[in-house]
C-alpha cells in the first residue's frame, strides 16, 4: 500500500478538524480494504474540498457545489470505482443544494462525507446554511435570523439508504462511522461530520460539540424511519452521533438494464482505444 | 420542378404528425423532400404549421408560398389563406367553399375506423389525389408501414387513404406536380442526425436538462440507449448535465450534453471546466432566439460569439456549425474526435430551423464504430496527468488503472495537484493554448458553391447553408455572378487562409463584393470574419424574427 503523502504543503489552518478527518479517512480506506487505484476522491471548492490533495487516490477536484454531479457521472461511467465525495457545509448544502436533493433521489452509490463546520473557512467566516441561529459574522452582524438546515432530516425524509453522523474530536467513532458508509453497497451514503473551525467558528469549539455529542445506542433501528427523523431532529444540549438512519432501497445503477453488461467504460470496445 | 405543401392547424390536432407521414410518403416515391416546421410555444391550440416542400432536384431550403394549403382549422384557413400561390389549392378540414375542397377529415376517419386519428391518413389519400400522384402507391406504403401492426390497421388505412381521395374526386390533378426522381428514401431531421452520429461513435453517457429545439437530440439518445449502450440521464439542471458529463468523460467514456441558449448560460462555468481539467466534452447548442426566455421555438442564429467565448479565463475549443442533417452527422461525430484528440470541450451549433428540418438522407451508417478516445492503454507508476508536450496535448489515463489520475479545476502542476506555483502556471496555461494550433490546423475548410470566380460572394455558416445555395441557384439563373462559402467550422479561424481563398474565388481583377447572411440582428460572423483578418467590407444580411431564410427572401435582398 501505497503511503499517504502528508508531505504535501498542507493549506489548514492549525489545530483544524480537516487533519483528523484526513488521518481518518486513511484508516479507514485501509479498514475498509479499498484499493487506492480504484478509488477517487471527489470534492468542489472549500477548505474539505482540498483533502484529497493530501492523500493517494485518483482526484476529481471540480467546481464549487458541483461535486456530487462530477461524482455521479464517474460511478455511473465505472461503478466499479469507489467514488467517495469529500465536500463542506458551503459546497454540499449550499451551492451544492439542489444536486444533493435529486441525487438523495437518485440513490448513485457515492459516498458523500461533509465536513460541517457551520462557517465559510475559504471565503473568511460568513454564515453557511447550517450556521445556528444568532451566529455572528461581518456579513451577519446582527446574528444569523434564518434557522439552519437540516440536512441529515433532508436526506431521511428523501429515504437516503444511509444517514450517519459524527464528530471529528472523536476519531475512532469517526472511523467507524466511514468504513460503515465505505461498505455500504446499496447507493448513496451521506456522513455528516461535525467539524470545529478554530479560526472563523467560535461558538460551535471542540469543547462545545464533546459537551453535546452523544453516540446512539444499540436500541436504536436504523430503519425505522420515524425514530430516525426523532433523531435528526436533535440539536442543541443533545447532538446524536451514530448510523440515523438505513433503507434498503436499490441503488440506481442497479436498476440500469445497461449496466449489468459490465460499465460503460468495460463496454465501450472498438478499435484502438 | 416543386410544391410547397402546408399542413396547418393547432396545436394538439396532429399537424406534426401528419405533415411527417406526408414527408414519409413522398420520400418513399423517390421524391425530393425538405420540410420544416413553425410552431408556438404550446401545447393545445395556437396556430402551428408544418411545411413540405416537394421537388424533382434535390431541395435545400423552405418556400415562401403555398401550392396546396391543408388547413385543419377555419384560423388557419383565414390566416394562411393569402400565402396561397396563383392557382394553388386549398383542401380544408370541413364544408366545401369557394376554391376550397372541404372534408370533414376527423369524422371521416371516425365513421370508417372508428378513430379520429385516422384523420392524417385521409388527408394523405385526398393530398394524393389533388397532386395527381397514384394512391396505389400510398397504399403500398401504408401496407409496408403497418404490416407489423396486422391486417386490421392496415386495412383502416387503406380505408381512409381510399375515402379521402374519392372525395377530391374530379378536382385533383390540377396542378403540375413533381415527378419521382430517384430520391433517397431514407428522410432524417437535423437533430436525429446528431443522435445517430453520437451513438455510433461511442457515446456511453449523456446528460440534459430538457429544453427547445435540443430535446429531440435527448429524446434520440433515450430511444436508442440500449441497443448503443448508453446511459442517459434527466439531469435536475443543466449545471448537474455539464458536470456529469465532465465525471463521465474523466472516467474514460464520451460524454455529452445538449441545451439551448439559456441552459447553456448555465453550462459556462461547466464548460471552463473541462477546459481547465482538459476533458473531451461534446455540448450539442440549439440556438433559439434570446436574450433570456426569447422566443422559445423559433430559430436563430445569435449565439455564434457566445459559445465561441463562454468560460471564464482562456482556453481552447472548437465550435462546430453544421447545415444539413448530413453535415449533423458528420460534424457530430468529427466534434467527438476533436474533444477527445484535443483534450477540449467541443460545441456543436445548431438551431431551431436546422433541429426539426426533415430532408431527404443516404443511408447514414447505424453501425457502432467507436471513435479513438487517445487514452493510455497502461499509464506508468509515475504517470502524471499533464505532462508538458510540444502540442499541448499530454497522455491520458482514466482511473482505475496502475496510475493515479489527478484533475484540479484550481491551476495545478503537470501531475494535476493544486499549485500557487506561478511559473507553473504559465508553463500549464501555455501548454493547454498550445492545443488551439492543433485545433485550427484541423479546422474543417469552407464549402463553394457556385461557379469557379464570382463576382459577389455570400459568406454563410450553420442552418444557412440550404436558404443561401438556393439562393445561388436562382440569382444565377438571372445571370448574376454570385457563389457562397459556408462554414461548417466557425472557430478556431485563420484570417489569412480565408482571406486567399475569398481572393481566389473573386474576378481577375479586384476582390468580389461580400455579403455575409446570417440569423441576428448584429452580423457576429462577420464581425468575426474582420477580427481575424479575412474580410474588410461586407454587406449584411440578417433576419432576426425567429422565422428562417428562404432562398427566395435572400434573393430577393441581394437583388435590391
Amino acid at each position: 500500500m501505497t503511503k499517504p503523502f502528508y508531505d504535501a504543503d498542507i493549506a489548514w489552518c492549525p489545530g483544524c478538524g480537516n487533519f483528523g478527518i484526513l488521518r481518518t479517512l486513511d484508516k479507514a480506506v485501509e479498514e475498509a480494504g479499498l484499493d487506492r487505484r480504484s478509488l477517487v476522491l471527489v470534492s468542489g471548492i472549500g477548505q474539505a474540498a482540498k483533502l484529497p490533495h493530501y492523500t493517494r487516490a485518483n482526484v476529481f477536484n471540480g467546481l464549487h457545489g458541483r461535486a456530487l454531479p462530477a461524482a455521479v457521472g464517474i460511478k455511473l461511467a465505472n461503478h466499479k470505482l469507489e467514488v467517495v465525495v469529500t465536500s463542506g457545509d458551503g459546497d454540499m448544502y449550499g451551492e451544492g443544494g439542489n444536486h444533493l436533493l435529486h441525487n438523495l433521489r437518485r440513490n448513485v452509490g457515492v459516498k458523500v462525507f461533509v465536513h460541517n463546520n457551520q462557517v465559510y473557512g475559504l471565503t473568511k467566516g460568513q454564515a453557511s446554511p447550517t450556521s445556528d441561529l444568532g451566529f455572528v459574522t461581518k456579513v451577519q452582524p446582527a446574528g444569523v435570523i434564518a434557522p439552519p438546515l437540516n440536512p441529515l432530516a433532508i436526506a431521511i425524509v428523501e429515504d437516503c439508504s444511509f444517514v450517519a453522523r459524527s464528530f471529528a474530536g472523536d476519531m475512532e467513532h469517526l472511523r467507524e462511522m466511514m468504513v460503515a458508509a465505505l461498505r455500504h453497497r446499496g447507493g448513496l451514503a451521506l456522513l455528516d461530520i461535525l467539524q470545529p473551525c478554530p479560526t472563523f467558528n467560535h461558538l460551535n469549539t471542540y469543547q462545545w460539540y464533546r459537551e453535546r455529542v452523544k453516540r446512539i445506542g444499540d436500541s436504536h433501528d436504523p430503519y425505522d424511519r420515524a425514530a430516525a427523523l426523532e433523531l435528526a431532529r436533535k440539536w442543541g444540549d443533545e447532538i446524536p452521533i451514530g448510523v440515523l438512519y438505513r433503507s434498503d432501497r436499490p441503488s440506481f445503477e442497479s436498476l440500469l438494464p445497461v449496466l449489468k453488461k459490465g460499465t460503460l467504460v468495460e463496454q465501450y470496445g472498438g478499435e484502438g482505444l | 420542378m416543386d410544391l410547397n405543401i402546408r399542413v396547418a392547424g393547432e396545436a394538439g390536432q396532429g399537424v406534426e404528425t401528419m405533415g411527417g407521414s406526408l414527408v414519409d410518403a413522398f420520400a418513399g416515391m423517390g421524391l425530393h423532400v425538405f420540410s420544416t416546421q413553425t410552431y408556438m410555444s404550446r401545447i393545445r391550440g395556437g396556430l402551428n404549421w408544418y411545411d413540405v416542400r416537394i421537388g424533382d432536384r434535390e431541395l435545400f431550403s423552405g418556400r415562401e408560398g403555398t401550392d396546396l394549403l391543408v388547413a385543419l382549422t377555419p384560423e388557419a384557413l383565414e390566416h394562411l389563406r393569402g400565402d396561397l400561390t396563383g392557382g394553388g389549392l386549398l383542401l380544408f378540414n370541413g364544408d366545401d367553399g369557394d376554391g376550397v375542397v372541404g372534408i370533414k377529415l376527423e369524422e371521416v376517419a371516425r365513421e370508417l375506423t372508428g378513430q379520429r386519428v385516422m384523420a392524417n391518413t385521409v388527408a394523405a389519400g385526398a393530398v394524393f389525389a389533388l397532386l395527381g400522384y397514384p394512391v396505389a402507391e400510398l397504399e403500398r406504403q401504408i401496407e409496408e408501414r403497418f404490416a407489423h401492426k396486422g391486417q386490421e390497421v392496415v386495412e383502416g388505412n387503406r380505408k381512409c387513404v381510399r375515402r379521402g381521395a374519392e372525395l377530391v374526386g374530379d378536382r385533383g390533378g390540377r396542378l403540375a406536380a413533381p415527378k419521382p426522381a430517384g430520391a433517397p428514401k431514407g428522410i432524417c431531421s437535423g437533430n436525429e442526425a446528431v443522435g445517430l452520429a453520437a451513438a455510433t461513435a461511442g457515446v456511453k453517457f449523456a446528460s440534459a436538462y430538457p429544453m427547445t429545439p435540443s430535446t429531440g437530440v435527448f429524446t434520440f439518445l433515450a430511444g436508442v440507449a440500449d441497443r448503443y449502450g448508453m446511459v442517459v440521464e434527466q439531469a435536475e439542471d443543466e449545471i448537474a448535465a455539464v458536470n456529469m458529463v465532465c465525471g463521465a468523460a474523466y472516467a474514460g467514456v464520451p460524454a455529452m450534453t445538449m441545451t439551448s441558449g439559456g441552459g447553456f448560460a448555465l453550462m459556462v462555468e461547466g464548460l471552463a471546466l473541462a477546459g481547465m481539467l482538459e476533458l473531451p466534452i461534446l455540448i450539442f447548442l440549439g440556438q433559439r432566439p434570446g436574450p433570456a426566455t426569447g422566443l422559445p421555438t423559433r430559430t436563430a442564429q445569435q449565439d455564434l460569439r457566445f459559445a465561441i467565448h463562454a468560460g471564464h479565463g482562456e482556453f481552447p475549443r472548437a465550435v462546430l456549425a453544421p447545415g444539413t442533417p448530413q453535415q449533423c452527422y458528420d460534424l457530430t461525430r468529427r466534434g467527438l474526435e476533436l474533444a477527445h484528440k484535443y483534450q477540449s470541450p467541443v460545441i456543436l451549433l445548431s438551431d431551431q430551423y436546422l433541429a426539426d428540418m426533415r430532408k431527404n438522407c443516404t443511408g447514414l451508417d447505424e453501425s457502432y464504430r467507436p471513435i479513438n478516445r487517445y487514452l493510455l492503454e497502461e499509464a506508468p507508476e509515475d504517470y502524471v496527468r499533464y505532462a508538458v508536450t510540444d502540442s499541448g496535448v499530454s497522455p491520458r489515463a482514466a482511473p482505475g488503472s496502475a496510475a493515479f489520475v489527478v484533475v484540479d479545476s484550481d491551476e495545478h502542476a503537470e501531475d494535476g495537484h493544486i499549485t500557487e506555483d506561478l511559473e507553473a502556471r504559465v508553463r500549464l496555461q501555455d501548454k493547454r493554448m498550445r492545443k488551439q494550433e492543433g485545433l485550427l490546423a484541423e479546422a474543417v475548410a469552407p464549402e463553394w458553391y457556385g461557379p469557379r470566380v464570382a463576382e459577389r460572394i455570400l459568406i454563410c455558416w450553420g442552418s444557412t447553408y440550404g436558404p443561401c445555395r438556393e439562393a445561388v441557384g436562382l440569382l444565377n439563373h438571372n445571370e448574376h455572378s454570385i457563389g457562397m462559402l459556408h462554414f461548417s467550422q466557425v472557430w478556431p479561424l485563420e484570417g489569412a487562409t480565408i482571406r486567399d481563398l475569398i481572393g481566389r474565388c473573386g474576378p481577375t481583377k479586384g476582390r468580389p463584393k461580400v455579403l455575409v447572411v446570417e440569423a441576428n440582428a448584429t452580423g457576429q460572423f462577420a464581425s468575426l470574419l474582420r477580427q481575424v483578418g479575412a474580410i474588410e467590407e461586407c454587406e449584411l444580411v440578417l433576419r432576426y424574427d425567429g422565422r428562417p431564410f428562404t432562398g427566395e427572401e435572400i434573393a430577393r435582398r441581394v437583388r435590391s
